[in-house]
């Protein structure tokens, strides 16, 4: 018997229907894959299981059981549990805190230390109860989250987008911990993504879901990354471009680069303790530079610096040869560099103004009518799609939000621009025209740094490589040389 | 939209049970809240009056609040404005009618560095502002008793034997806003044109400036704004000073406007601190909406008064007050908990 049934599930908001009679079975002792772009209802479809919408038509059975769901408790009660795509952990909280939230009664600290020591023992997610959970990095956040939900012993995991911030080792380090939770205990384990590598390696059964109907289902083994892409996205991927957004490895980059250009960005002995201990790098136009690490090495904070919120204790950021004041505020952006964030909603964005306010945010436009006008050539220009200009900048998508951010960095003065994990969070579609747009810019000329955590992206995209390691740049090569075992060495500080 | 209405009903249905309870009668509380803030010319006088300062604090907390700066120490920055005034008003030999343009500007400046006060404790130590502008307003009713508490500060002159009061002297008549126009029976004073003015000067700053736009922005998010090129600090500061300058401009319409006795005593402020922020509260932090709000609250105001001269409780009127807020902040608020 399935541990959890979906029949002829609907929901419709408006005139979208985000759901379209899917039906599922997800059976105990297996992980089973749930592929989709953006936007195909895989999220509604777990919106709906934990009560946090409810659906138009159809039934949910919990082993053959037909069950109501009207909130995040009764699916609690079910036995279902979540892990989000976001965290849902309170920073300034110990682990054990943060684990401990929404239970009842008195609370006994050490107690729930022990039980989460045994916990993170027996599915080997070390650990330490005490540790503030601001200062974790992503993938001991995702762990946190983990024991978080194991602990309320789910007979039904689900996990949304796991591994959006993790590197490949913790990735990989995730799927063996799903695997013992799913082998010796007999739970049934969900995993959402659209990363086609990872369903492929990780999950046992996989469901393709698009606009909100089920279009595939197939035991993994007997179905290939190919087939699914096709799935996935309705129509033949050619695996070039897209490789990347897929998870497949890459053909290899194509223009070898020009390296006695100079340098149109140097970075010289940046430093911001405890973050980041002198970064040299060069970035050339004409070339796309990959800056590749695990989660957690500086790079948040050297998009930080980029982005003009973080000045550095002590190292220049010279653009085209000059030093740039970095307590100037927008000196960066008026030297001509341009940064499309690693979390747009942060610093990227204001959400809650328009489309327009949000393409012109830099330099503000006030005459209505020119401010009219610029954001209709940008969001012509740069494929961005949505209700209206007027509108808030909320109501778009992932994709389109980005794109804001880069045809608002990419303005006619741009020399250098500074992406960082542009993948996050967005389909295949989306990240594939950024791909194409990354590309573009560096043929115009433009000095494009790509800093990411994905070596697919890194791998297929940039012409050179510097590997960013405890704040540091462990290592740099390039494209042409690198190799997933090169490039590990240096991730783990253990070569040149 | 819909739910602002029936908050309003709940409101004010609410407010004719209390008064029903009490032993009045809704209709004819109604009738005498009307009369004594619109009967007549008097009235409306009155309400005017009143309107004024209410405006100018209100569109005050508008610009911190779009900031993102919650100043809510108005009420001590009213009293440090008119302190300011009347030290101004009663020791500089200014001659004319340029004195009260002084009186004014001494107001606005010393209120306007009072509040920024509160924002430079937060860029050094990180005191928060909320506290720190309320605090203040309390450190404010401290000084001021001082100040007309001490014969050598402000307190009145002993004229023979008559005991003195803890209040100033009188101001001098070149330091009072006169009315504008001439009406029979009706008085417009001059500082409801000083209230207008910054409401609509700031409606156009915030929608059609850049300087206008830094601030939204930096209210809405901070940190997009930091990345813009925007001074994160200085431009909240300047934001809670221009705040704290209204209210202190506020301070000073109370002080030489026939509101007061143009004397500077510990209640010169009338709570109207507390009232003017309720203005933007219900107005949303909206300038122009501020207007038709702080004419509301001035009739409740004016309208209040003479209502517990018909025998309702005078706190009932606070009471309604305090309902008509929460029925326009209620249903936004409660939209939001419910789609989060």
């Amino acid at each position: 018997m399935s541990a959890l049934t979906l029949r002829a599930v609907s929901k419709r908001y408006g005139t979208v229907i985000a759901c379209d009679g899917v039906d599922l079975d997800i059976d105990p002792g297996e992980i089973h894959g749930l592929l989709g772009e953006n936007g195909a209802g895989k999220s509604t479809l777990m919106r709906i299981l934990f009560g946090l919408e409810t659906r138009d038509a159809g039934t949910v059975l919990r082993d053959g059981e037909p069950v109501r769901i009207a909130g995040p408790q009764d699916a609690a009660a079910l036995g279902l549990g979540m892990v989000h795509q976001h965290f849902s952990l309170i920073d300034p909280l110990p682990v054990w805190e943060n684990i401990i939230l929404g239970d009842t009664g008195r609370i006994r600290r050490a107690a729930a230390r022990a039980e989460i020591l045994a916990i993170a023992r027996r599915y080997g997610l070390p650990i330490d109860p005490l540790a503030i959970v601001g200062t974790l990095s992503a993938g001991e956040r995702q762990r946190v989250e983990l024991i978080k939900c194991l602990r309320r012993d789910p007979g039904v995991l689900i996990l949304d987008e796991p591994t959006s911030v993790l590197t490949r080792a913790e990735s990989a380090e995730l799927f063996a911990v799903l695997r013992r939770v799913v082998r010796s205990e007999r739970r049934a384990v969900v995993l959402i993504s659209h990363k086609l590598a990872e369903i492929t390696a990780a999950t046992d059964r996989v469901t393709v879901l698009r606009r909100g109907r089920v279009v595939f289902r197939s035991a993994t083994r007997d179905t290939d990354v190919v087939e699914l892409a096709r799935q996935m996205v309705g129509r033949d991927v050619s695996l070039g471009a897209e490789a990347a957004a897929l998870g497949l490895l890459p053909t290899g980059p194509g223009t070898v680069p020009d390296v006695a250009r100079q340098p149109a960005m140097r970075l010289r002995g940046l430093v911001v303790r405890p973050f980041l201990n002198g970064v040299d790098l060069d970035v050339r136009p004409g070339e796309i530079t990959g800056l590749y690490g695990a989660e957690g090495n500086g790079q948040t904070v050297l998009g930080d610096v980029l982005s003009g919120l973080v000045v550095p204790d002590t190292g220049i950021v010279e653009l085209g040869g000059v030093p740039v004041a970095l307590k100037r505020p927008g000196a960066l952006h008026r030297a001509g560099l341009g940064i499309v964030p690693e979390d747009r909603h942060r610093a990227g964005v204001v959400l809650d103004l328009s489309v327009a306010a949000n393409l012109v945010m830099k330099d503000p436009v006030v005459n209505r009518r020119r401010l009219r006008r610029t954001a209709e050539r940008l969001a012509e220009e740069f494929g961005i799609v949505g209700a209206s200009l007027d509108a808030p900048l909320r109501t778009l998508s992932g994709g389109n939000q980005q794109r804001v951010v880069l045809a608002r960095e990419l303005s006619a003065h741009t020399k250098v621009l500074v992406v960082a994990q542009p993948s996050h969070g967005l389909d295949v579609g989306a990240a594939e025209d950024l791909y194409a747009r990354l590309r573009s810019c560096a043929r115009d000329g433009v000095a494009v740094l790509l800093i990411s955590t994905e070596i697919e992206e890194v791998l297929g995209l940039t012409d050179r490589i510097a590997v960013i390691a405890s704040g540091r740049i462990a290592g740099e090569l390039r494209t042409a040389d690198a190799t997933t075992e090169r490039l590990g060495l240096l991730v783990g500080g253990v070569a040149r | 939209m819909i739910r602002t209405v029936a908050a309003l009903v709940v409101a004010l249905a609410l407010s004719s049970l209390l008064i029903t309870v009490t032993g009045g009668s809704p209709p004819a509380a109604l009738q005498a809240l009307v009369r004594g803030s619109l009967g007549d010319a008097t009235a409306v006088s009155l309400t005017l009056l009143y309107a004024a300062p209410l405006l100018l604090i209100a569109v005050g907390a508008c610009v911190s609040a779009r900031a993102g700066v919650f100043n809510i120490g108005q009420e001590g920055q009213v009293l440090i404005g008119a302190l300011a005034g009347a030290a101004v008003g009663l020791r500089l030999a200014v001659p004319g009618p340029a004195l009260v343009v002084v009186v004014l500007l001494a107001s606005a400046l010393a209120a306007g560095l009072w509040a920024w006060l509160s924002s430079l404790m937060h860029r050094l130590r990180g005191v928060d502002i909320v506290v720190s502008t309320l605090l203040m307003a309390f450190l404010a009713q401290q000084v001021v008793a001082f100040a007309v508490n001490t014969p050598w500060l402000l307190q009145e002159s002993r004229l023979g034997r008559a005991t003195v009061l803890p209040q100033t002297n009188k101001l001098p008549a070149d330091a009072l806003l006169g009315s504008i126009g001439h009406y029979p029976g009706l008085q417009i004073n001059a500082g409801l044109l000083i209230a207008a003015v910054p409401a609509i000067l700031v409606a156009v700053v915030l929608a059609r400036t850049r300087w206008g736009f830094r601030i939204t922005m930096l209210g809405l998010n901070p940190l997009a704004a930091q990345h813009s090129g925007v001074r994160v600090g200085a431009l909240s500061g300047v934001a809670l000073a221009i705040s704290g300058a209204l209210a202190g401009l506020a301070g000073a319409v109370l002080l030489t406007s026939p509101l007061s006795t143009n004397r500077l005593q510990p209640g010169t402020s009338l709570g109207i601190g507390w009232d003017g922020l309720l203005v933007a509260l219900v107005a949303r932090n909206r300038p122009l909406l501020a207007i038709p709000v702080a004419g509301l609250f001035a009739v409740l105001r004016s309208g209040g008064s003479f209502l517990a001269a018909t025998g309702v409780p005078s706190y009932l009127v606070d009471v309604v007050k305090a309902l008509l807020v929460l029925a326009f902040v209620a249903p936004p608020a409660l939209k939001r908990w419910s789609s989060a």
